[in-house]
Parts: structure tokens; sequence; C-alpha cells
């Protein structure tokens, strides 16, 4: 369970990326975050895996005050979450298992760990056999699914996905969102915020449109565009 | 830690060390000659304060006594400065072997035939364990009663205690202007190397690492560049000491250069140690602009 309670952010060269913002989001369920570049949706992301803290009001993530968290706990906490962005982040220097290890390696987990976690999340995202080869060697959804594996390498409750088929083409998209459904579907939150119209309205989950750092809109099974609030018309971030 | 993650931290140090090569280098370098000015430096400073010890070791106060002093004034007078602890050595000079004395000195100057009645007093000649005390004793000595003067070569200690504490001064001085330098050229080679490994750090912070794990291999990075400058400092100060400090001794060998009685080992070791602070300092100071959640 995440909630966001009447959360504003205001960053330090004065600009307002998110006014009174109040979010319930269930349990295991899996949500689009819609609406124009800099109408927050990023800073709810960032919110929520703890990279920024808000000006005012409450981050609470499974009963834990996020916004609170000490900066010693802020890593512990991160593991359980996953976070996926569109650019990848992957290293360009290692292979798809170094990738995926990295993350359980950089938490000193053991070596029995990682060889036991790594192969199940690279079968996860169906890239086992790829496993030897560098990112430049893949497409770019088979990059975007090594970024996924190794946010699900710990199996987090959450998945934060920022853009994450905003540099592909349409058949790769289609397959991140599958991969992205069929995790949802073992139970973690998924949340992502997007850009991708077609994306949305085929999947008819739970969206949550933004506009100017508030929620303008919010409807289970909804779509890109909300009748009331077109995207053509609505008014554009003052920002 | 199991041996994976043993591995794992150590390929994480060779690659900070290896990714910036030419860094690396700059900042071995400078920790190097930063290390070779020190102990240069400490050599020389060594090597005055010896100098000057050995002339203000020489340097004895002599205190005359009074015209009506008797031999047990002098007496009286000698158990009352034995009781200073400052005092090494009191030497009584009766006027006659004073008199003795000047004449031998004279001796081929002037005809010591002349010197018919003897103008000297009695007197004390009076050695002190540390140069520095010499002006007191000097002066406490002058208040006890049965002395008539007191003097010191007052003008060569000091000018000499001047000297030694400028020296100490603009030695410490040079040495931290020196330490400082280095730290900042470490420093900014370490921020260098954070900076081509940004990507990397800002994945593992986002992944959870915590601060001290991403810390870790620039410490030991900066650990490692500290040491090696310091070793190899300590190469070029032990050929220079083989080769160059012979001849030296050799074109002065009335100046009392520090060389014997200095272990060697401890300063090598104080030389090291002192790089690879030098290293693990600037680089902690480096990562904490860096490494903020």
């Amino acid at each position: 369970m995440i909630q966001l309670r009447d959360v504003s952010l205001v960053y330090s060269n004065g600009v307002r990326a998110l006014d009174a913002v109040n979010l319930d989001i269930a349990k295991g369920s899996f949500l689009f975050l819609v609406g124009h570049s800099g109408t927050g949706k990023s800073s709810i992301l960032r919110l929520m895996y703890r990279e920024l803290v808000p000006t005012s009001g409450q981050v609470i993530m499974d009963g834990i005050r996020v916004d609170r968290l000490r900066k010693g706990r802020v890593p512990h906490f991160r593991r359980s979450v996953g976070v996926v962005f569109q650019d990848f982040k992957l290293l360009a220097g290692k292979t798809v298992w170094e990738n995926v290890a990295f993350a359980l390696q950089v938490t000193g987990a053991s070596t029995r760990e990682i060889v036991r976690s790594v192969p199940r999340a690279l079968d996860l995202v169906g890239l086992s056999h790829k496993s030897r080869m560098f990112p430049h060697e893949l497409s770019g959804g088979e990059q975007q699914r090594v970024a996924i594996a190794r946010a699900l390498v710990r199996s987090p409750r959450f998945l934060f996905c920022d853009e994450p088929t905003g540099n592909l083409d349409p058949a790769n998209t289609t397959e991140i969102m599958e991969l992205l459904l069929r995790i949802n579907l073992k139970g973690t939150t998924v949340i992502v915020a997007t850009h991708n119209q077609a994306v949305v309205d085929r999947m008819k989950r739970r969206v949550v449109r933004m506009d100017n750092g508030r929620i303008v809109a919010d409807e289970e099974r909804g779509s890109y565009f909300v009748d009331d609030v077109p995207a053509l018309t609505s008014q554009k971030a003052g920002y | 830690m199991d041996f994976g993650r043993f591995r794992f931290f150590v390929r994480e140090v060779f690659a900070n060390l290896s990714r910036n090569a030419g860094m690396q280098f700059t900042a071995i370098g400078t920790v190097a000659v930063t290390i070779v000015l020190l102990g240069s430096l400490l050599f020389v400073r060594e090597s005055v304060s010896r100098i000057g010890a050995q002339v203000l070791s020489q340097i004895e106060i002599s205190a005359y006594l009074t015209d009506a002093s008797t031999d047990d004034t002098a007496a009286q007078l000698r158990h009352l400065m034995s009781q200073d602890s400052r005092i090494t050595r009191i030497t009584y000079i009766p006027k006659s072997v004073g008199f003795a004395e000047m004449r031998t000195h004279m001796e081929g100057q002037i005809d010591t035939s002349l010197m018919t009645s003897n103008p000297l007093p009695n007197a004390f000649r009076i050695q002190v364990r540390r140069p520095q005390s010499v002006a007191g004793v000097a002066a406490r000595l002058q208040r006890l009663p049965g002395i008539a003067k007191v003097t010191y070569a007052q003008d060569i200690v000091l000018k000499l205690l001047r000297v030694t504490e400028v020296i100490e001064r603009v030695g410490i001085g040079m040495i931290v202007v020196l330490l400082l330098v280095a730290a900042i050229i470490i420093s900014n080679t370490i921020r260098l190397t954070v900076f081509a490994r940004r990507r990397e750090i800002a994945i593992m912070q986002l992944v959870g690492a915590t601060a001290s794990y991403i810390r870790a291999p620039f410490i030991v990075e900066g650990f490692i560049d500290g040491l090696v400058g310091a070793a190899v400092a300590v190469g070029i100060l032990a050929g220079a000491q083989a080769e160059l400090l012979p001849k030296l001794f050799a074109a002065m060998p009335f100046v009392p250069m520090a060389h014997a009685g200095v272990d060697e080992h401890q300063i090598v070791l104080q030389l090291l140690c002192t790089g690879a602070a030098l290293g693990t300092l600037a680089s902690w100071v480096a990562l904490g602009r860096y490494l903020r959640t």
C-alpha cells in the first residue's frame, strides 16, 4: 500500500513540482501516471523511491513514513523497491549477468544468493540465453529487460518505471508492457509513468493524470485522455 | 566476507585504479615529490638543530666571585648551584688557576713576563643541560650572594636559539603547505575517478548500496596512491642518502649533520604512514560531497 498525503514538492529554485497531492495505491495494483512533461510524474516516483523528500506532506509505503527515513536507512529501504528508467542505466562494461548481479553484489549479497537469484531474474525477463552478452550487443527492448531483471533480482514489493518504453519501438514496447503485467500478476505493485497513449489505452488499467503538479483525474480502467481534461487543451505547466 | 564478495571488492578497487591511470600517476607522483621534500626538510631541520645543539652545548656560564669571597663561600655556592637540576657541570677555577690559564692563552701574543699581578677573581664555570635555560640560570646565579658578575655568550645563544626556532617554524609551515597541496591534488584525482564512475555510483545508490560500501573502494584507492607515492619517495631518499650524503660529509667534515643515531626504519615507517594517511584522508574529503543520497 502506498499513500501520499497532501504531498507538495518545491525545488530549491522555487519551482513547485507537486501541489498537495493525495494518492492511495493498493498493494499489488498496476497504475499509470500520465501527463505532459514537467507535470510531476517523475517527481512522484522519485518521492516513492526516496530520491526526493517532500517539502510538506507524507509518503507512506507499507506503513513506513518514507519521507522521514533517516539517511542511513535509505539504502535498506531502496532494496525493497525496483526502479526502471527510459535510458536503462546499464553498465556498458559489464555483461547481462554482471549487470543484474551488480544490484546484489553492491548490497553485500553472498555468492550463493547471487548464483540463485540472477538466473531466476533473467529467466523471468526471457534473457537467460544472453547472459554473457554486453548491453551494446542487445536491442533496446532487451536492454530494458535487463534493467527490469536488475530491478527485480531482489524480489521487490514495488516496481517504479519512469518512461520505460520511451526509447523503444512499438514491438519492443508491447513486449516490455506484457513483461510488466506478468510481474504485476506475481504480486508486485507496478507504477508506470508514461507518455505512451497506445499502451495506456490498450491496457485498461488505473490511470492517474497529472497536470501542473496536481492530480486532475484518477480512473480505474482508464485511458490516456480523460473527456473533461483533453491533453491538447489542458493548461500547460508553468515551468 | 565470503571469497566472491572479496573478489568483487578487489576488482572494484583495481577498476578505479586503472580507469584513470594518468591521474593515478599524477597523484602518486605528487605524494612522492611531497614525501621527498618532506624527508629532505626533516634532514635539514635535524642537521641544523644538531649543529645548534652542539654549539650551544659548549656554551659555558662564567660566574665571578667577589674579591672578599673565600673557599668557604665557594663551597657554599657550589652546594647551592648543585641543587639546580638545569646545571650539569660546575667547575671551580680559583684565581691562581685562572691566571695560569690566561698566561697560557696569551703566550706568544704578549710578553707574559709583564703579567706580574693577578687581576682575576675566583670563578665558577657552569654548563647547563638545555641551551634554552642558559639565560635563566645566569640570572639566578647573578642573584646569589658572593657572586660579583655572571657572563656567557649572550649574543650567540640568543641568535642561535632564534635561528633554530625560525627554522623549526618555517619547516613546520612548509611541511603543512606541502601536505595540503598533496592532499588537494589527490583529492581532485579521486574526484575525477568518482566523476568517471558517477553512473555506476548512481546505480549503486539506486539499488541500495550503503554509503560506506560505495566509499570503500575510493578510500582504498587513496590509500594505495599515498602508500605507493611514499614508497617511491623512500626509494629516492634512500638513493640520495647512499649517493650524496657521503660526498656531503666528506665536503664538510666539521659540520655535525643528521646521520648517526637516526633510526632509519622508523623514519621509513613514518614517511610511508604519512603518505598512506594523506591519500586516505584526501579521498575521504573528496567523496563527502559526491556521495549524498
